[in-house]
């Protein structure tokens, strides 16, 4: 019942944050910008008569090379959650934190843990749910290929392993910056992992152990590869699961620490 | 108005440098820039066998260019983290002249941690890998574009008045919107951070793009001072 009462509590919050507002339009704006271009350099393309010219010529693939933006979305939803309850108000206001009232409001810290989680993950699949099918049915538009019927397995298996790939890569934001109270260095570290200069790719050069890091182990959840560059990389369910166990083990240990110390 | 003025940049150094956060970026930029150039370096012969200590010091630049835009963003939004800009404000009204101490505060700061990052990483790369040759034009390039990189975050910080949003969106522009871009359209070549590129890729003419930079650093400071004077703090 608390649990209820707190999950909709922190629902509400999280809407009503300014931030999540601009995650939510770098997530979908940027998308669908990404896509359209994408989209119609691959009608170009296709009505030059020399398909090679692109990487892919599918509506879907032309969606699925926009993710780092919406990774990038999910990653400021994460931070912000935790973030703005340690941000101090304005002194003219008190100058205190939110999260004194947060836990005076729901004294139990393992409640609003799961709340802030719960939430957040219902935020980033509603902004999956909107993103994905409002990007695909744009590329198929733009390119104007039939749909093809025998396609759409796959792509839902896709469209799924993303909204996957995101809600973890938001939950290890979360529990980031629960162990930091500041937004600060879990928001460098995943921007820049999921740019196209991201500094786990680098680490790949040097082992192939950084494949299991957790922002590359579920990258084949999205990325079909097609330019071969990560043969090594794990595969969608191993992958998966290596970074659902990051997750975890990231939320359990910030959840330990949240519990023990001081607001 | 010289002496005033130094006295400006003088305060806003003191204050930078007992900024945790500050301290913590330059720390940080210098460590990253040795280790990052030092792996980059080590990596480096299958791809590329004329490799140099400088290639690898060029191939850091896109991460070591987020020092610098932490720097600048910090050294404004921490006057708005509580009501710290109402007492600088109080010190010294010439909202103009205090905005300019900021900038001769960032430039100074700026220019040792990335010297001293470029040489460190110019000194870890070439205990790497065997030196050949160290071009110095791409080297410098690099310095004076990092210290352009952060300029320009600094006005975005001034206008936009926080922490987040400004970090947010430069290093969203210089990571991901202007790679993705670059890939589709050669009119990215207009962005501050492509443009900039120029200065640091070794045959490369850098003056357009370090005109097109300059610019884009004008149009945001141009925002920043008149949003700054013209509102409440």
């Amino acid at each position: 019942m608390t649990l209820r009462r707190t999950v909709a509590a922190e629902l509400r919050k999280t809407a009503t944050l300014p931030g999540s507002f601009g995650a939510a339009a770098v997530a979908v704006l940027g998308t669908l910008g990404i896509t359209i271009i994408n989209a119609l350099s691959v009608r170009g393309a296709l009505r030059a008569g020399q398909p090679d010219r692109v990487a892919y010529t599918s509506p879907a693939e032309a969606v699925f090379s926009a993710v780092p933006l919406i990774t990038v979305g999910a990653v400021i939803l994460g931070v912000i959650v935790i973030s703005s309850e340690y941000t101090a108000n304005s002194p003219d206001a008190g100058g205190s934190r939110q999260i004194t009232t947060t836990l005076a409001a729901t004294p139990h810290r393992l409640t609003v843990i799961a709340a802030k989680v719960a939430a957040l993950t219902v935020h980033i699949l509603v902004t999956a749910a909107i993103t994905i099918p409002a990007c695909l049915t744009v590329a198929h538009l733009v390119i104007g290929t039939p749909f093809a019927a025998d396609a759409l397995g796959s792509t839902v298996a896709r469209a799924a392993g993303a909204a996957l790939y995101w809600t973890l890569t938001g939950l290890v934001a979360l529990a980031i910056t629960v162990l930091t109270r500041s937004g600060i260095i879990p928001l460098i570290v995943g921007i820049v992992n999921s740019s196209l200069v991201s500094a786990s790719v680098l680490l790949t050069h040097v082992t192939s152990l950084a494949y299991y890091l957790p922002d590359l182990a579920g990258m084949r959840l999205i990325a079909d590869d097609q330019l071969g560059m990560f043969e090594e990389a794990l595969d969608p369910l191993t992958g998966a699961l290596v970074m659902a166990a990051w997750a975890l083990g990231f939320l359990a240990f910030s959840a330990v620490v949240f519990i023990r110390r001081d607001a | 108005m010289t002496a005033i003025l130094t006295r400006t940049a003088a305060a806003e150094l003191i204050k930078l440098r007992s900024l945790p956060a500050a301290v913590a970026t330059a720390l940080g930029t210098v460590v990253i820039g040795v280790v990052l150039t030092a792996a980059l370096a080590s990596s480096a012969p299958s791809a590329a066998p004329t490799s140099t200590a400088t290639d690898a010091v060029i191939r850091a630049v896109p991460f070591l260019q987020i020092g610098p835009i932490l720097l600048g963003v910090l050294i404004v939004a921490s006057e708005y983290a509580g009501r710290q800009i109402a007492t600088t404000l109080a010190a010294t009204p010439d909202r103009l002249r205090l905005l300019a101490g900021k900038s001769v505060a960032y430039l100074v700061a700026a220019t040792i941690i990335n010297v001293a990052t470029l040489g460190a990483g110019l000194a870890a790369a070439s205990l790497t890998i065997p030196v050949r040759a160290v071009a110095v034009r791409p080297i410098a390039g690099a310095a004076v574009y990092l210290i352009l990189i952060g300029l320009l975050s600094l006005g975005l910080a001034t206008v936009l008045r926080s922490l987040v949003p400004p970090l947010v969106i430069m290093l969203a522009l210089v990571l991901i919107v202007s790679p993705l871009l670059s890939g589709y359209t050669e009119h990215a070549r207009w962005l501050p951070d492509r443009a900039g590129s120029l200065l640091y890729r070794p045959d490369a003419d850098p003056t357009l793009g370090t005109v097109v930079l300059v610019a884009w650093i004008a149009l945001t400071a141009s925002a920043a001072i008149a949003t700054f004077l013209r509102r409440d703090a």
